[in-house]
């Protein structure tokens, strides 16, 4: 009679009970039920689960989060999640791609593949729309930033109401010159304000000629006393960006002004919501 | 110009698309990872948008009023495309 080992048993329940969930990162437009080899986050194998003519590429992992106070370790996740979604969309052309920690959960044995399914399955009018959407397309990042002390010099010079308070001051004794230079620093305040709206505007109508579909994100930080004025995702056909770049670089040589432009990205910006 | 994906200078770049974008799926679904802090508070610092008022004020409002703006003109861009049967 055979013996069944006891450890074995034990190391084979253990394995079902840890891997009950599935790490998303990102579906794609083919049926094939392929493996990538161990790719994933921390060495994990990474395989397609098809519904149809879709599937969604993931791993196994415990249905919890991936979590760290290690920044390092955060970023090399976060890196290698990236890595998968561009292999797969080399392979297959176009992606969805999903965020970071995306894990389908499950609660018995083979209940997170079938849910990844089932998913698959209830949303797939949704996918197969998106898909089409984003089919051979990437995002580009652009961002404009400009000197704020560039172009307030600019319109000290250009401003006549500015440059009238500026003399004035120079005029004035010391004590009501603080009064109206606090009234200059306003003036300065307001006319930088509408000349970023009239900037904004103006470079939103250029841009958007060159770009399928366009996303205005929130402006963020910037670094050596720059300002970020505009940050847009672009949803372009791969490698069609070229019209684009010979607008940014117009924007790019203008005095004060400065465009990063980024990408070829996944068009993560292009498939959230609805 | 051309657009860049050096991982060291666009890390920031990646994050903010992969930390906080992406297909949603239906919350039953999933592990919720929502209110859960993931990641250090400089990183996350470095992506959170522009909220100081900086010297010079181009201030929040302003960013908001420019998303308004533009989600406004598309709104009629559309119209338009679809009276010219585009």
């Amino acid at each position: 009679m055979e013996r069944i080992d006891k450890t074995e048993v034990k190391i084979a329940t253990e394995a079902i009970v840890e891997e009950q969930g599935r790490y998303l990162y990102c579906v794609v437009d083919s049926g094939e039920k392929v493996s990538f080899g161990e790719i994933g986050i921390e060495g994990k194998e990474v395989y397609a689960i098809p519904y149809r003519d879709i599937c969604a590429v993931v791993h196994n992992c415990p249905a919890q989060p991936y979590r760290s106070d290690d920044q390092e370790v955060v970023k090399a996740w976060v890196m290698t999640h990236q890595k998968v979604v561009d292999t797969a969309w080399e392979r297959w052309d176009t992606v969805l791609p999903l965020s970071f920690d995306t894990i389908i959960k499950g609660e018995t044995e083979g209940s997170a593949e079938r849910n990844v399914k089932d998913w698959l399955k209830q949303e797939y009018e949704g996918l197969k729309s998106k898909i089409e959407k984003v089919r051979g397309k990437a995002e580009y990042g652009v961002q404009v930033f400009w000197d704020p002390r560039v172009i307030a010099q600019n319109l000290t010079r250009t401003s006549p109401e500015i440059r009238k308070l500026d003399e004035e001051i120079r005029l004035k004794p010391r004590g009501l010159a603080y009064m109206c230079r606090q009234r200059l620093e306003n003036l300065i305040k307001r006319e930088m304000e509408s000349k970023a709206d009239e900037c904004f505007k103006d470079f939103y109508t250029r841009i958007r000629k060159h770009a399928g579909d366009i996303r205005v994100e929130k402006t963020k930080k910037a670094e050596q006393g720059l300002q970020m004025i505009m940050n847009l995702s672009c949803l372009i056909y791969k490698d069609r960006h070229t019209e684009l770049g010979e607008e940014l670089e117009k924007i790019n040589q203008l005095e004060g002004f400065s465009v990063r432009f980024t990408g070829p990205w996944p068009p993560y910006s292009f498939v959230g919501g609805a | 110009m051309e657009p860049t994906r050096n991982s060291h200078a666009t890390l920031v770049d990646l994050l903010d698309r992969v930390l906080d974008k992406g297909l949603v799926i239906n919350a039953d679904l999933i592990i919720s990872v929502a209110g859960v802090p993931l990641i250090g508070v400089n990183l996350r610092a470095a992506l959170a948008g522009m909220e100081t008022m900086l010297e010079y004020g181009v201030m929040k409002e302003w960013d908001e009023r420019t998303r308004v703006w533009e989600s406004e003109h598309r709104k009629k861009n559309v119209g338009a495309n679809l009276k010219a049967g585009r």
